[in-house]
Formats: C-alpha cells, structure tokens, sequence
C-alpha cells in the first residue's frame, strides 16, 4: 500500500511539506534572499504587527472573504436552482456562464481595466462622454477592493452555478416533485429541499472559499497592485512586495505564516464537519 | 538489463556528488565558449536592437565567444536571485540597477572587477560618478549600464500657440499649469496604472528640486533625517499640487504611455518623465521632433536656483560568483564601449543604453540621429562628468524605503496619511537599512 501512495507522498513532501516549513522557518530570520540569513527571533512578527499596513491588508482579506461567502455564492445557487427546475437551454446557459472560468486571469483583469473601468478607453468614458458623472472605481481607495471583487466574482461564480447544480441533480427527482405537488414555490424549494440536499458540497465550497480568500493574489496584482493608498492590499500582494520588492523574505514568510493560518483554521473546521459527518451516515 | 532497487539508492549519491562537481562553460557548435546574459524588459524594437546590434555584432566581431541572449521579462529580478543562490544563473548578472545590486554584491554572488576593470582600462573609459554606483568595500562589483534623469517634456507647439514660457522656477511652472488649468489643459501628463514607479519618479523632482540635493545626499548618508523642514516642503507641494489637479483627473487610471501621449497630442502641456522615454515609439515622440521638446527641470524652492538633473543608472552588468566563461562575459562588456555598438544602440533604442562613457566626443552622438535625444544625452553627460545633479530614488534608495516612498504617498495625496507621517515612516525604514548595509554607494557632488 505505501508503493502506490508513495509517488503522491514524495510529491507533497518535496512541493509542499519541505518549503512550508522553510518558510516557517524563514519567518524567524532576517533575510535578503540573497546573503545569508540571521536569526531575528519574533522580531519580524513584532514590525509585521506594528506596520499599520498589515492591519488593513488582514481586514481587506476578512471584507473579501465576507463578500465571496455570500455574493457568489447567492447568484450561484439562485441560478443552479432555476436550472434545475427550468431545464430549457441548460446546456447554453451553464456554457456562457462557465466561460470566463476558463479566461485567464490577465487577459479578464486587462479587459476589466482597460475596456470597462478606465476612464480613456472603457465603458465608463462612454458613459462619462454622454453624461453619466461616474469615475474609475480602482482609482478609489474606498472602492478599488470591491471592484476587483466584482471582476474575480464575475470569473467565478459561474463556476460555482455549475457545481451547485451538478449536486442538486443528485436530489431525488421525487423528493422535488413531491414539494412542488405540496404547492412550494421557488425559494420554498430552495430552504427546505435543494440546500439541505446539497449541503455536502456547499459546506465543501463555503470553506474552500475561506481559503482561497486569504490566498486571493492574482486579479488583485494584476488590476490594482494592491492599490491605491494599499486600498486593496491583502496579505498575499504584501507578502509579494516584502520579498520581491524589498528584498526582506523574513517579513514575507511571516505575512505568508498568518495566511496559512487562517487556511489551517478552515481545514479543521472541514475535517471537524466531514467526521460529523461520517458519524452521522454510519 | 534490470537495475536494482539497491543499485538506483546507491547511484543517488554519485549523482549529487556530480551534480556539485565544478562544470566548464559550454561549448557551442563552432567551439566557441558560450556566453549567457539574461534581460529583462524590451519592447519589440528593443528585442530587435538586442539580437543586431549586441548579439549578432559581438558574434561577429570575434571567434572565441558566442553571446546567448535571453529576454526573461519583468520578473528577471526575481528569477535572477534565486538562480545565483543556486549556483546556477548567467555568466552576466544585469540588475536594475544600484539598489538592486547591494544585495547580490554584499552577499559576494558577483565577481569582483578590478582585475578586468586595469586589464580593459575601464576605470578611465566610465564616468567616475556613474562608476562609483558599483564600487563595495572598494571594489568594483558592477558597471554602469547606462544613465538616465527626469526631465520635462513638453509640448512646444502649445506652449507658442499660448504664449507661455519655458518655467525656469516654481512661482513660473504654477503659472502655466494653472494658464492650462483655466484651459481645460491638463498641466502634467501623468499615470500610474500600469507601473507604480511613476510615484517615484515624481517623488524624485520634489525631493531633489524642493528640498535641494544636497540636503537629499545629507539624508542618504545618514547626517539628516528625512523628517527635516526641506522633505516636508517637498511632499507637501506634491501634494498641493496633486490636490490642484496638476497631474489631471485620472493619475491612477492612464498607463504611462497614455499619459504621454495625452502631451504629444496637445491635451496635456507638460511631462515629468525620464531619458528612457525617447525609446517607446509608441509615446509618440518622433525624430526630428517638431511638437515635443525637452528640458531639465527648474528648481522648485529657493535652496535650488538652477535647474537640475538626476543622477540615474537604469541597470547595471556584473559577472556571476559561478560564472564559467568570465573573460567571455568581460569581452562583453568591452565590446559595448566601442563607438559602434554606441551609436548603433543608442540610434535604434535610444536612452536604453545610453553607457556612460567619459568621453563623448560629438561625433559619436552624430551616428544616434536623434538631435532631441543627442541634446538631452550631452546636457546629461555634462552635468554627470561635473558632479552637478540629484539622486534618484531608484538608484540611491534602499529597497524597503523605496518601496514605501512609491506606495506611501499615494496615501498622502489622498489624504490617508499626513506628509509628518509619510516622512516619520521612511525615516524608520531608512535608520534601519542604513544599519543593515543597504544603501548603495553615494558618488559627490559639488554646486
């Protein structure tokens, strides 16, 4: 047994085990990256908690995190229930709405940029031309987080619909007519019927969610940078500017440290609701 | 044959052992020693230039060495680092610039020069100034790749057809930015969407041209702190004039070469920008340029009667600790000092490798062909071979103090964070990469 999971065993020792440790270790160290590293003690968790910035980047994580538990999440499930009971054009539909999950990321984060929010060359300068006062949300501090949020939902939550809707065809079709016969109305089949049918999946997703939020990087570097005024900083794009920009790999695997952290919290919470689970069905 | 399981673990420590076993350069068909050089960003007519004028020239110019030439992109810094600690990187290490190299250069991943710098006589071939920028513990680690300042570029045909006059002080340059104001001209083309460093290439003026380089040599050398009257005055006209809407409405939505282009097209009058800009096509600058003109920028306070240029070196070139082939790599370098390479490089990329040489005689600017350009270039290298210029943050700047200058004033123009603040916390960041060895070296100055 341990000759067929060792490839799968070598395969997280050396990609993940061995270089999160380094990196836990890294964060006990003053480091350029280059030179050689000394030993720092607490010291870099003590400047990363005294840098206000970090403060703001670990509460844009928490607001990112809120918004994708509940956005996406909603559109998702509205939309994989209509489905399910309006099966019409399914097929078209899942297929327009799973297409920007196969986009990359840089080429959405370019087009949400350049040919909707930009004041020059996108759709707000043609609403701006025929006079709608409307400005570039990403140049907003207050807004930039949010409207990089809406381009990442747009690319995600249709992923998401298709997922709900392949666990809600697992439902019993008797289950759903019987309801339906006993005169439940939409949102009525929704509380009673298809979310407690498919709460495997959507506890699976809500918590994949977490953390997948406090590793969120890419749409946020690729739009903003983080900014402007660290407007949208989240702790991966300032993990990111300590190493690479910086040169202190210490500061960045201690930033990288309080995300794994949040991850951990996540994953045993998971594992605690699969063993319930378990116990539960046996 | 069938290898045991016994006979693979076995082999696993004559592999590591040969794995770390010092390797020769490779060979290329032609027997020639290669040569590898990793760049980073070049646009497509740079690419070109790259592959003609410094790949193809140096192959042909010699039959010993073959240069293998590879664009690695925006990441090249990265990539860079981590192949030289792991022995494994090019044979010429090209950083982007000073502030980069301290950290390669303190922790000895790049060889020292001096040996090749008396055997080619580099030490008498590059301005000293630009020179001094790669020299550690007294040795030299590095050469000047090029020079570079910011300069104002700006719209002459809209400056004659307004009747304004070139700004050669503060009170002046708020004049014809508020004469464009009231015009509905923006006073500086200016953005940031696509590259934060246009913080500080600002942030670079109002320093040197309000607080005066002197007081900012004082500051990088640790004699005076960067919450001193002078700094404040500069960040707090950054922003007054950020707040005046001198760098227009959309500073944090245009590209760089939007906000160029926004001068050359006559909807902004003015530019703070660098040397390198002469080398975008796309900026809209052309040669001979009968809209766009250039001039060094005026002083902004009373401490800076003049105007003044800033000391800059875009990239620097050094040679790999692991290096297997140094002499090719120092052949290299020798053979970018020839008046060829300079005139082709500088004609088909202008700006991008503009090599500092200690002698430029006219002649040699004549072959760029670019009268704009050949102007800025001579002022530059007067200015540079004198001592008379700025410091740029790019160049002089520690890493996490650079870093928190460019991001750090996007908060105190939109009033996150007051100038006292901005100024407290790089003074921080700064005392603490001071201790640790991070600035890079400072060359004199004189008035």
């Amino acid at each position: 047994m341990w000759l067929f999971a060792l490839p799968a065993i070598l395969i997280n020792v050396f990609i993940i085990l061995i270089p999160a440790l380094l990196t836990f270790a890294a964060a006990f160290v003053v480091w350029d990256g280059v030179g050689i590293p000394a030993w720092a003690g607490l010291a870099n968790f003590q400047r990363m908690f005294d840098d206000p910035v970090f403060w703001s980047a670990l509460t844009n994580n928490f607001t990112w995190t809120l918004i994708f538990l509940t956005v996406p999440v909603i559109m998702a499930l509205i939309m994989a229930a209509a489905l399910l009971v309006a099966p019409a054009g399914r097929l078209v539909v899942q297929c327009i709405i799973f297409l920007p999950r196969i986009l990359a990321v840089a080429v959405i984060g370019r087009i949400f940029q350049g040919m909707i929010f930009s004041p020059v060359t996108g759709i707000i300068a043609w609403l701006n031309e025929r006079g709608f006062a409307i400005s570039d949300p990403l140049a907003d501090p207050d807004r930039s987080l949010f409207a990089v949020a809406g381009v990442d939902i747009w690319h995600w939550w249709g992923f998401l619909a298709v997922v709900f809707l392949a666990a809600m065809r697992q439902i019993s079709v008797d289950q759903i007519e019987a309801a339906r016969l006993d005169g439940a109305g939409f949102f009525t089949l929704m509380r009673y019927v298809l979310l407690p049918g498919i709460r495997p999946t959507l506890s699976l997703m809500l918590i994949l969610t977490v953390i997948w939020s406090f590793q969120v990087f890419e749409f946020i570097y690729i739009v903003t940078r983080g900014g402007p005024a660290y407007g949208s900083e989240v702790l991966a794009t300032l993990a990111y500017r300590h190493a690479f920009f910086e040169g202190d790999i210490g500061q960045a695997a201690a930033v990288s440290c309080v995300m794994s952290l949040f991850g951990l919290c996540a994953t045993a919470v998971y594992i605690r609701l699969q063993i319930r689970e378990g116990a539960r069905s046996s | 044959m069938s290898i045991s399981r016994r006979q693979v673990l076995a082999a696993i420590p004559a592999a590591t052992v040969a794995a770390a076993l010092p390797q020769g350069p490779a060979v290329a068909q032609d027997g020639r020693k290669v040569v590898t050089f990793w760049f980073g960003q070049a646009n497509s007519d740079g690419q070109a230039a790259l592959k003609r004028d410094l790949v193809e020239a140096f192959n042909a110019s010699q039959d010993k060495y073959l240069l293998q030439l590879d664009i690695k992109g925006a990441a090249v810094n990265n990539l860079l680092k981590v192949a030289l600690v792991a022995g494994n990187g090019p044979d010429i290490v090209q950083t982007a610039g000073p502030a980069y190299l301290t950290a390669i250069a303190n922790a000895g991943q790049v060889l020292p020069l001096d040996d090749f710098a008396a055997k080619y006589k580099w030490k008498e071939r590059f301005l000293p100034s630009l020179l001094n920028t790669g020299v550690y513990g007294g040795k030299l680690y590095a050469l000047p790749r090029d020079y570079e300042s910011m300069h104002l570029f700006y719209n002459k045909e809209l400056f004659s057809q307004n009747g304004w006059k070139l700004p050669t002080n503060r009170a002046e340059f708020e004049q014809v930015a508020d004469a464009a104001l009231a015009k509905g001209i923006i006073p500086f083309g200016a953005g940031n969407a696509d590259w934060k460093g246009v913080n500080e290439w600002l942030m670079t003026v109002f320093f040197n041209n309000v607080a005066g380089p002197d007081n900012v040599r004082k500051a990088l050398s640790g004699e005076l702190p960067w919450t001193a009257p002078p700094f404040v005055e500069a960040v707090e006209l950054s922003k007054a004039w950020y707040n005046k809407g001198y760098f227009g409405k959309n500073y944090f939505s245009l590209t760089i070469e939007q906000s160029f282009l926004q001068v050359v097209n006559g909807k902004a009058a003015m530019a703070l920008s660098g040397t390198w800009s002469f080398g975008t096509k796309s900026y809209g600058m052309s040669k001979p340029d009968s809209v766009m003109d250039v001039a060094p920028i005026p002083g902004l306070s009373a401490a800076v009667p003049k105007p003044l240029l800033h000391l800059a070196c875009g990239a620097t070139l050094s040679i790999a600790k692991n290096s297997q082939n140094p002499e090719g790599a120092a052949a290299v370098f020798d053979f970018m000092l020839t008046k060829q390479f300079y005139q082709d490089m500088n004609r088909d990329w202008p700006g991008k490798w503009a090599l500092p040489v200690k002698d430029l005689p006219p002649d040699m600017l004549k072959g760029v062909a670019y009268p704009l350009f050949e102007k800025t270039i001579s002022d530059m290298h007067d200015a540079f071979g004198k001592g008379q210029y700025g410091f740029t943050t790019w160049t002089f700047w520690p890493g996490a103090t650079n870093s928190y200058l460019i991001e750090g004033i996007e908060q105190v123009w939109l009033n996150r964070a007051t100038p006292e603040a901005y100024l407290g916390r790089i003074d921080t960041l700064f005392a603490q990469e001071l201790k640790e060895g991070k600035v890079p070296p400072l060359p004199p100055r004189t008035s």
